[in-house]
């Protein structure tokens, strides 16, 4: 048995603007220096914070109201600053663009070691152990800003990785990853864990974590009110603290399975030949009728920035009251697509029609009318003092200001509460809801939406498919891109699966899915719910894929 | 390869004696040894780009000469501008921020200050990232910040959010280095800077150059 090596001991935080409302209340917790842990929790349940009171951040870095004890490695944090913390309790941040701050991969490594003191030959030969063994050797020579989201990502780890710290933290590191980067990250975590280092995961979406985490830790409001193992934790119902078990969970606890199955590939092998019960089978849609009117044509856009070919002939048609869901990797050119809608992209050939006219030479600006569109970061867009004027400032510079309309879209997105407050102070899901209202504040024919639920917890994303869903009635067209399958499954009427600029297979979700080899080909995974209820037999090692870096 | 902080000292001599030379005929010369420097090292084409930004600067610089001293003169001034550029360019061409920065920490200069100048230069491809991205999302949603007169009194919607995203990114940049470390005393560094006989050669040779080339000049 290892002893605990970061013990908290009535730990109570307040931000010095909330002091009224502690975002961690009476924490008692410990961590062995070589757990797999996973800390879950909805947005705002006090994940981040209690991770930012481990490695000292919180008192140093931040001020506020901070009452009993952290004690890493026998020691108050009072006592150690961030720094010298930092060879005890390395800690990953969410945003890969602020923390990857050095010319090369290699410096980026170098950083940590380089505040230690350590001769250039140890320096040296850190770097090259350390890449060596989470296989990131290639990438040192090239500059981290140029990656792609799922190296940066894995460089912001390898490069806490190098200073040797006891425990890892990570705070929500899956979200902006597609299934193979998350992959990636998942098997890199497990190699940390192999070398008998502590693990700890900031995440909500428990199906990315709990079949390797030794334990699981539920945040809410600050408190902790679920701890133990994932087996025993999620054999309660778990939703009331704004969390989503495995689907494969849930089943096994319908089943009354004496050993909880965590992902599709147990459940499968526990229960060879049972009939799974269907209430948890998502409802898909039907396709909508080719009667409704087009609002959305695209015929053989292609685009090509120099030599290099982005896009390849891409036609598809979004009809009224359809949701379409643009799936695919990082980096498949999505947003890109998303980007032709309304001209901020201009194709290199092939035509956009909106309502049925061509859009080449109408100003972006202009076609706010027709097409909203909301990108993945809400803060690139607010600059006003209150979300009212925030949501009204498009429709008043268009001259299409519609008091009722914004007072309806205010309620469909419930911000009734959050209007005089500054978008600037609001939690990422109310800033999204806002972003969406703002999009639609012109009421435009067809709705855009980059990564809507890239982020999210369960609660922000049931609110916004009941939004599509009330959006669908009034014949709103939807267009949403997303590598959010179990999202998109649910969701949208339609898929376009892209990989490489290309649409490599279309239809209905599981029709899509079903098409293995396009799924392959596009670097995604199916859904538990498709592996499980499709009847479609396991072939090709699609489930073995999954859980390799198990 | 010589220390930083040779090339450092070796383009502020050139600077000198750019600065110091008066006649057209010197100067030509010495800037065409700056093209034929950097033609060598085969950093032509990412010179061309840089000329062709500076160009209408020198061509502004010198039109505004020639109508207050005359021909001659303006000449001399354009190629001055031209040549002392180019001196500098051929210096930060070859020398890795970081090590500037890094070499100079050894001469007594803050890490901090080292730090921030080579870690602002990482971050302009990401702020104009970000400020692209500013544009887009508002222009989608009717704002319009097309190019041209009329947006301009609609620039806080592009700078409102640019400005608080640059310093919420100083934030987070701040709180991911200290948890790397970066408050600890007596870093290292990977690359070790020191002054090899060669740099002290380099050093000496290049003020002797210099000062026979002032005395050439004046004679």
């Amino acid at each position: 048995m290892t002893s605990p090596f970061i013990i908290t001991d009535k730990l109570q935080y307040a931000y010095p603007k909330s002091k009224d409302h502690p975002a961690l209340k009476h924490i008692d917790l410990e961590i062995k220096s070589d757990e797999y842990l996973l800390m879950c929790g909805a947005s705002g349940s006090g994940k981040s914070t209690l991770c930012r009171t481990f490695n000292g951040l919180i008192p140093h870095f931040y001020e506020g109201d901070f009452r009993g004890l952290v004690l890493v490695a026998g020691e108050s944090t009072i006592e150690q600053s961030v720094a010298e913390l930092s060879v005890k309790v390395g800690m990953v941040f969410q945003n890969a663009e602020a923390q990857l701050f050095n010319r090369t991969v290699e410096l980026e490594l170098a950083f940590g070691l380089e505040s230690l003191g350590l001769p250039s030959e140890n320096i040296k030969k850190r770097i090259a152990e350390t890449a060596e063994m989470m296989g990131i050797e290639d990438l040192l020579p090239r500059n981290p800003h140029e990656l792609s989201t799922g190296e940066q990502q894995l460089v912001s780890i390898v490069a806490v990785l190098a200073i040797n710290p006891q425990i890892v933290i990570l705070d929500e590191p899956y979200s902006n990853l597609d299934h193979v980067n998350v992959r990636r990250v998942r098997a890199a975590l497990n190699m940390i864990h192999m070398q008998r280092k502590g693990v700890v995961v900031c995440e909500h979406r428990l199906p990315l974590t709990v079949s390797e985490a030794q334990r699981m830790v539920a945040l809410q409001e600050g408190r902790i009110v679920l701890n133990g193992s994932p087996g025993e934790v999620l054999l309660r119902d778990v939703e009331e603290f704004g969390l989503e078990s495995p689907l494969s969970a849930r089943i096994g606890r319908q089943l009354e399975l004496p050993n909880l199955p965590l992902d599709v590939r147990t459940l499968k092998k526990d229960t060879p030949s049972v009939v799974y019960p269907t209430e948890f089978k998502p409802d898909l849609f039907q396709p909508v009728s080719t009667d409704l009117p087009p609002v959305l044509e695209v015929e053989n856009v292609a685009l090509a920035l120099g030599d290099t070919a982005i896009l390849h002939e891409i036609s598809f048609t979004l009809r009224q009251g359809e949701c379409l869901a643009v799936v695919g990797a990082n980096g498949a050119g999505k947003t890109t697509l998303l980007k032709h809608l309304n001209g901020l992209i201009r194709p290199s050939r092939g035509k956009v029609r909106v309502m049925g006219l061509d859009i080449s030479s109408s100003k972006v600006s202009d076609l706010a009318r027709y097409v909203g569109v909301a990108f993945q970061n809400p803060d690139n867009q607010f600059f006003k003092l209150t979300v009212w004027d925030e949501i009204s400032v498009g429709p008043k510079v268009l001259g299409r200001y519609d008091e009722s309309w914004l007072q309806e879209l205010v309620t469909l997105f419930g911000l009734r509460h959050l209007l005089n407050r500054s978008p600037y102070r609001l939690s990422g899901g109310e800033k999204k809801r806002v972003a969406f209202a703002a999009a639609l504040a012109c009421r435009p024919k067809i709705l855009a939406l980059d990564e809507p639920t890239a982020g999210q917890d369960l609660n922000f994303r049931r609110s916004l498919g009941e939004v599509f869903a009330h959006l669908r009635e009034v014949g709103q067209a939807i267009f949403v891109v997303t590598h959010d399958l179990a999202f998109a499954e649910q969701y949208a009427h339609r898929w376009l699966l892209m990989s490489k600029g290309q649409i490599i297979a279309e239809g209905q979700p599981w029709q899509v899915m079903a098409n293995q080899n396009a799924m392959r080909q596009a670097n995604l995974e199916p859904t538990d719910a498709f592996l499980i209820y499709s009847g479609i037999p396991e072939r090709d090692g699609v489930l073995k894929s999954i859980t390799d870096c198990q | 390869m010589l220390d930083p902080r040779t090339k450092l000292l070796l383009s502020i001599y050139y600077a000198v004696l750019i600065i110091a030379s008066g006649h057209f005929s010197w100067l030509a010369v010495e800037w065409g040894l700056l093209v034929l420097f950097v033609v060598i090292i085969e950093e032509g084409n990412a010179y061309l780009r840089w000329l062709r930004m500076l160009l209408p600067m020198a061509l502004f610089f010198g039109a505004v000469m020639w109508w207050s001293v005359g021909g001659g003169a303006a000449a001399a001034a354009s190629i001055k501008l031209l040549a002392l550029t180019s001196a500098f360019f051929a210096f930060f061409i070859t020398t890795a921020p970081e090590d500037l920065g890094n070499s100079l920490v050894k001469i007594g200069i803050p890490y901090a200050v080292a730090f921030v100048m080579s870690t602002a230069l990482q971050f302009i491809p990401v702020i104009s990232r970000k400020a692209k991205n500013v544009l887009d999302a508002q222009r989608a949603r009717g704002i319009p910040l097309e190019p041209g007169w009329s947006s301009l009194r609609h620039y806080p919607a592009f700078l409102g959010p640019l400005l608080i995203q640059a310093f919420r990114l100083a934030e987070e940049l701040a709180e991911a280095m200290e948890a790397r470390g970066f408050g600890r005393p007596h870093r290292t560094f990977l690359k070790d800077y020191k002054l090899q006989p060669m740099d002290w050669l380099a050093m000496g040779g290049g003020l002797l150059i210099l000062i026979t080339c002032l005395f050439l000049q004046r004679w």
